[in-house]
């Protein structure tokens, strides 16, 4: 029902096209305030997703639930400029949680705020403070449903590992047995949680074809969205996060990160081997990235490599990566692929071996996306995974994207 | 026979040089000047870029004060008139087209170089011209569009979203952009009734009817609306 709906607005709104472009330009005109002289201005501008997605076992990554699901979600964009020098950002969403059915019965967050102060126009210092997309990697930067030319996130950036956040691993034995387990999304971690909107504070700036930034935050970048505002954590046990980019021209960009800090929540201290906090269990990620775009042609990769210190067990490393290429067929048709890859190294099993600690798993994503206008796009994406492992989880997902952009 | 040759050229000579003077004259007669001032709109505040997210950089100059495209709509197109075949340049300079606002004939063709270090791109979804360039650089050869469809295109970059431009396609020669206050000077019209509009957007298209006098210079205004 909630499908055959989808489709029919797709048909509907595809048919109306020119007319809603009108319409929705008119109302992008009038979502703007800007006081007598400009020094004040605001915009307020949002999406409207509305996405479906069909699954042939348990829904993949970020996925919440255990069937098909329906996700819609409205994100409003509160853009402010207060003179030359501060910028403000605001991001509300209305949806079914922050992954997609975390809250099925309905979720309401602001899921970004901050404040930048730019003292010079040169771009080469900016300060900013408030809950806001990490500086790790590149994806973030494209990740709305308007610039992503797919559905769903890289894996880096949503498969469950069997890390969890919550308590130490009873033994090594009991940890590698997760392995075994359909994946427990509201316990455990991926490498990096979607854009990772924790909270606290970075400078960033570009010195000619340099790009820097680094973040002091409060959760680290594989925290659930649950810790990420200022008041959810005490600030015991920060995170700190860095990226340098280079552009030698306009078609590439390279780019390096780092990030470190403690991963555990405060619940999982009084499981804690006597004498250890947990600043003692960090996360430590690197990670490269590099882009290339040229004419109809655009490609990301990333290649991460995190260590989990694990209570009980021991290092956990893992190594992920995707490449990804997005070509424009027509001017409003574009077709892209992703690969996705991720490995999981070997922890002590306890019995004087060692065992791989997680799955290995691979995924490739296919998107085709249609713009009819500014302002509507439609997206479709089959996915395929493998899991080194006896059962399958989400191997075949198929899902649908209408998003109005205004 | 070169006596009565060069007697024969001469006579050709003659007659040819008088019917270009006299074609020159009558055409002077007729052509007829247009001239007067359309009230434009005030110019906006430039547009803030919103870098929401670190490494997305760039600075940029403001766009181009506000003026309008005056056309002559009924006219007939001179018999001798040939498809257009110029070839005009929109620069897309400090996250800015240059110019934001351009009238050409249909059928010229139109290059968009890119004066910036970093990408560009143009596209647009109007109905006369629909088209995606891609991203191109500052030193490649800049990619073009002939405009084969009367109509009004509007330029987007995907990569700098505030970027915008116009190009009004018209099926008439006779057109002329106005300056910055407005004033604009439209000569070589041929005589006749028509209408005389003016294009400031695609919301606020103005007109007049106008009677073309052969050899008379009209003075005719746009006011605000």
């Amino acid at each position: 029902m909630k499908a055959s709906l989808t489709i029919l607005v797709l048909l509907l709104v595809s048919q109306l096209g020119q007319a809603q472009e009108a319409v929705l330009q008119r109302i992008d005109e009038a979502l703007q305030y800007q006081s007598p002289g400009g020094f004040f201005r605001s915009k307020l501008s949002g999406l409207i997703d509305l996405e479906v997605d069909y699954i042939d076992r348990r829904p993949p990554g970020l996925l919440f639930g255990n069937a098909d699901l329906f996700n819609p979600r409205l994100s409003l964009f509160l853009d402010t400029h207060m003179g030359e020098q501060f910028y403000s950002l605001v991001q509300f969403r209305a949806d079914r949680g922050f992954d997609p059915r975390s809250k099925p019965d309905g979720d309401a967050r602001f899921d970004e705020y901050l404040l930048r102060w730019t003292p010079w126009t040169d771009g080469q210092f900016n300060l900013q403070a408030g809950k806001f997309a990490t500086v790790f990697g590149k994806w973030v930067q494209r990740h709305d449903s308007w610039q992503n030319p797919f559905i769903t996130a890289p894996l880096a950036y949503e498969n469950v590992n069997t890390i969890t956040d919550q308590a130490a691993p009873g033994s090594p034995g009991a940890f590698l047995a997760r392995r075994s387990l359909a994946d427990q999304k509201t316990k455990w971690l991926p490498v990096i949680w979607g854009p990772a909107y924790t909270s606290g504070a970075s400078v960033f700036g570009q010195v000619e074809k340099w790009d820097y930034a680094v973040e002091f935050k409060n959760a680290s970048i594989s925290s659930r969205p649950a810790v990420w505002d200022a008041q959810d954590l005490n600030w015991e046990h920060p995170t700190v996060s860095a990226r340098l980019g280079l552009t030698p021209n306009a078609a590439w960009n390279f780019g390096a990160s780092a990030s470190y800090g403690a991963y555990l929540l405060p619940g999982a201290e009084a499981s804690l081997p006597a004498g250890r906090g947990l600043g003692s269990y960090t996360q430590t990620t690197l990670g490269t990235d590099i882009s290339w775009s040229h004419h109809a042609w655009q490609i990301w990769g990333e290649a991460l490599v995190a260590r989990f210190q694990v209570p009980t067990v021991g290092n956990a490393d893992t190594f992920t990566c995707f490449i990804e290429t997005k070509y424009k067929v027509t001017p409003n048709l574009f077709a892209a692929v992703r690969w996705n890859q991720q490995l999981c190294g070997t922890v002590p099993d306890g019995t004087g071996g060692s065992q791989h600690w997680d799955r290995n798993i691979s995924r490739v994503d296919t998107a085709v996306g249609y713009r009819f206008t500014r302002h509507l796009q439609g997206k479709l994406q089959y996915s395929y995974t493998h899991e080194n492992a006896p059962f399958q989880q989400g191997e075949q997902l198929l899902a649908a994207q209408f998003t109005v952009k205004f | 026979m070169n006596l009565f040759l060069k007697s024969q050229l001469k006579q050709a000579a003659a007659f040819t040089a008088g019917l270009v003077v006299a074609t020159c004259t009558v055409a002077a007669q007729v052509a007829v000047t247009v001239e007067g001032t359309v009230a434009l709109p005030q110019p906006v505040a430039p547009a803030k870029v919103n870098q929401r997210y670190a490494g997305q950089a760039g600075s940029f100059l403001p766009p181009e004060p506000p003026t309008a495209i005056v056309y002559l709509e009924g006219a007939p197109v001179p018999a001798d008139e040939k498809p257009s075949t110029n070839v005009v340049q929109v620069v897309q300079k400090g996250m800015q087209f240059g110019p934001g606002l351009l009238a050409v004939r249909k059928g010229t063709r139109v290059e968009f170089p890119n004066g910036d270090d970093f990408y560009h791109n143009v596209f647009s979804y109007s109905k006369s011209k629909r088209f995606d360039l891609g991203r191109f650089l500052k030193d490649e050869k800049p990619p073009a569009v002939t405009f084969d469809q009367p109509g009004v295109v509007k330029l987007y970059c995907e990569i700098h979203e505030h970027m915008r431009g116009t190009v009004v396609v018209l099926d008439t020669p006779y057109f002329v952009k106005t300056d910055t206050n407005g004033v604009y000077r439209l000569s070589g019209l041929p005589a006749g009734q028509f209408k005389l509009k003016a294009w400031l957007d695609e919301k606020r298209v103005l007109e007049q009817p106008v009677d073309l006098k052969p050899g008379a210079i009209l003075r005719v205004n746009f006011p605000g609306s």
